[in-house]
């Protein structure tokens, strides 16, 4: 179900398979300093969007979940960017993140995707897209995106085009 | 034979190490700050403290590793550190410090991969044994290192040669332990917690999914995960919860995969051990079953060197000096190295 708004769209993804598939489209799309947030539950398929990101981004290797490493680097041949997947589950207060780095990863213009973004959300730059999921059956994923600023609203509205036609 | 004595220092993730090891296999000393009391508290780790801690750490540690092996820094032959994988601050403590000593006392440096220090803690002698076990092997051998951020299979065609086969598309093994662990109420860490919580409950209680791909040798541990929170949302509370039958029957699945794989692995590529590596290895159901099913010998380091240690760096680092490897102190730490089939440094 479509909210016709510059700002969100709402989708509903059907098997983790579609959630990579999205997660590829928005890849393709990302450019130097956008932030990606995926807000959920364990099992909402964080990670699996995440890989599909990774993928269409052009990482080398394939992404896996960094929860215990809190912070994974995927370089990309063709320009040797950097995209950074940071989970913050492990993290306990915001003061956490001071230890992370998280600001040098920012200020680097990082591209940059972020789980579990609720326990560092005073760090994140207030341009970013937000992805909240949530469950509606077993297989079945709502998706709902909301972009904060001018450039996740940019991205936000190609990303309609290039995955949904609209 | 060359005698070595290498002193090893590990900061990669949640715990501050250091040892000396002489051959690449006698420990004379393994010091490890254990942050796990810390970690313990907040049901994590909790980075600010953690990386704090490496600092305030490290040189007590180090200090104690020369004075518990009756040596000084001017009787090593070489130092060597984890310089990657692993979270940037914390790597930096350990490569920092080692290259200071280095640069000191004007001995050789290496830096050495965390995953190739796993795979050498089959090279060490446990206090018990007596000697490395692992030291007079044939290859190939087929090593899996599972640990909280680590589900990886190698085959081992020589000292210092790995050919990647397979590891986990999502999440770790020793992840999928620790959040489920979370999920039935049990302290951090969860590995232990849930071995423990197994041997009390019915593994077929539950059927959780096993996620044994037909094709390669990857594996899949998060619908196994899902399927456990899914299963924890029916009880009112974690009072009324079946735990030690949920980590049994979780404990069996992720097993079950574990044991699939690498068996499907030995198989094809006809090797004649398997090793097994990493936190994970602790775990009692993985090494009964492993041995249960496969027909060549099964190996695992001591249990005390399953986790994170410094001694598997310095067991690592002693057939890359024996080689003739040196690094120079422009080395920096890699967040996201891999075990490459060439320099694996």
């Amino acid at each position: 179900m479509a909210i016709l708004n510059r700002w969100t769209q709402d989708f509903t993804s059907s098997s983790v398979e579609q959630t990579v598939r999205l997660g590829v489209r928005l890849g393709e799309l990302l450019q130097a300093g956008d932030i990606i947030c995926l807000d959920g539950e364990l099992g909402m398929g964080k990670t699996a969007f995440a890989r599909g990101v990774g993928r269409g981004w052009g990482a080398s290797v394939r992404v896996t979940s960094p929860s215990y490493t809190l912070i994974n680097e995927y370089p990309r041949l063709k320009d040797g960017r950097i995209l950074y997947h940071i989970d913050s589950y492990r993290l306990q207060t915001e003061a956490d993140s001071y230890s992370l780095g998280l600001d040098d990863i920012f200020d680097s213009d990082g591209t940059v995707i972020i789980e579990w973004p609720t326990r560092i959300e005073g760090w994140l730059p207030a341009d970013r897209l937000w992805i909240a999921l949530d469950e509606i059956s077993n297989t079945r994923r709502s998706m709902r995106f909301t972009a904060a600023g001018s450039r996740s609203a940019t991205l936000l509205n190609e990303f309609k085009r290039r995955a949904f036609g609209l | 034979m060359i005698s070595t004595r290498i002193l090893a220092i590990e900061t990669s993730c949640d715990e501050t190490a250091a040892a000396v090891v002489e051959n690449g296999r006698t420990i004379l000393s393994n010091i490890i700050a254990s942050q796990t009391d810390l970690h313990a508290q907040f049901g994590g780790i909790f980075p600010e403290a953690a990386s704090r801690q490496h600092i305030e750490s490290i040189y007590p540690v180090v200090s104690a590793a020369l004075s518990k092996a009756h040596m000084g820094i001017d009787d090593m032959d070489c130092i060597a550190v984890t310089y990657g994988p692993g979270l940037v601050g914390s790597l930096l403590t350990g490569v920092n410090m080692a290259k200071g000593l280095a640069f000191g006392k004007d001995k050789p440096f290496l830096g050495i991969n965390h995953i190739e220090g796993h795979i050498y803690s089959l090279w060490l002698e446990s206090g018990e044994q007596g000697r490395g076990e692992a030291d007079e092997i044939e290859f190939p051998i087929l090593t899996l290192v599972v640990s909280g951020g680590h589900t990886e299979l190698y085959l081992m065609v020589d000292h210092g040669q790995y050919q990647h086969l397979g590891g986990t598309l999502d999440d770790a093994a020793g992840e999928a332990f620790d959040k489920v662990g979370r999920l039935l109420g049990l302290p951090y860490p969860g590995g232990p917690h849930i071995d423990e919580a197994a041997k009390m409950g019915n593994p077929t209680a539950f059927k959780f999914p096993r996620a044994v791909m037909r094709d390669g040798f990857n594996f899949s541990f998060s619908g196994v995960k899902t399927a456990v929170m899914r299963q924890t949302k029916k009880y009112h509370s974690k009072e009324t919860m079946p735990v030690n039958d949920l980590a049994a029957s979780f404990q069996a699945a992720v097993v079950d995969a574990l044991v699939t794989k690498t068996a499907r692995a030995a198989e094809a590529y006809g090797v004649t051990a398997v090793h097994i590596a990493g936190g994970v290895s602790a775990n009692s159901a993985l090494r009964r079953e492993m041995s249960e099913k496969l027909n060549i010998p099964v190996r695992y380091p001591p249990l005390a060197l399953c986790t994170d240690n410094a001694a598997m760096i310095g067991a690592a680092a002693h057939r890359h000096f024996i080689n003739g490897r040196r690094d120079n102190f422009d080395l920096d730490v890699i967040p996201s190295l891999q075990l490459n089939t060439k320099n694996n440094g």
